[in-house]
């Protein structure tokens, strides 16, 4: 992939994922439970 | 040269989602009238400021999570509650890990500033100072509590050691 076609794809993806977290209901939610688990279990 | 651009331009993308995820999350929550399940919030402005003398704190057996707020510097997170001898308390752990470092950033402020914190316990708000409690019997009972409530893991020895955080909420000017 060309680097002038990869800086699009992450430009979409990086909108993509911006608008899902804002608005998805319940998305954030679930997402902050997993890194919560993933804190609990490796922050020792 | 062309596999390892494609393994790297993956590697790229693998990144850059979860980045952008906490970024998105930190952001949108942070002015926030109050923290979200894992991330700081704002000022706690919603709910009657309570006024008067102390509440008996043993309601809060009920209570699973309040929100902490801060003053200096102004932020909010979602913290557990415990209840012994008439007085409460929170915790911190983790604390001598270098994620637990990064993570409850709000405890070395505290400890470090004034103190002064507003506690929402179901909508209600309360003006606290937070007061480190490193060592003493009345661990005895903040631990018990604190395992009664929320399952085994702390003990009076991580605390005396550092790993957990104590902080008695006292009115202020106490």
């Amino acid at each position: 992939m060309t680097m002038k076609n990869y800086s699009i794809l992450c430009a979409a993806i990086t909108v993509t994922v911006v608008l899902g977290v804002l608005y998805i209901p319940g998305l954030s939610d679930a997402i902050e439970q997993v890194v919560l688990v993933f804190l609990a279990t490796n922050a020792r | 040269m062309g596999a390892l651009r494609i393994i790297l331009q993956i590697v790229g993308i693998v990144v850059l989602i979860p980045a952008v995820t906490m970024v998105t999350l930190k952001i949108a929550k942070q002015d926030a009238d109050g923290p979200s399940i894992l991330f700081p919030g704002g000022k706690l402005i919603s709910g009657e400021l309570h006024t008067g003398p102390e509440p008996d704190w043993s309601f809060t057996d009920d209570v699973p999570t309040i929100e902490l707020q801060l003053v200096d510097p102004l932020s909010s997170r979602t913290i557990f509650i415990m209840e012994s001898d008439g007085k409460v308390y929170i915790p911190s752990g983790y604390m001598r890990s270098t994620l637990g470092k990064i993570w409850k950033d709000w405890a070395f402020q505290a400890d470090a500033g004034d103190g002064l914190a507003v506690a929402r316990i179901n909508g209600v708000r309360y003006e606290r100072q937070l007061i480190r409690i490193k060592a003493g019997p009345v661990l005895d009972g903040i631990v018990a509590k604190l395992v009664s409530k929320y399952g085994p893991g702390a003990t009076r020895e991580a605390i005396e050691a550092g790993d957990v955080w104590i902080f008695e909420m006292a009115p202020r000017g106490a």
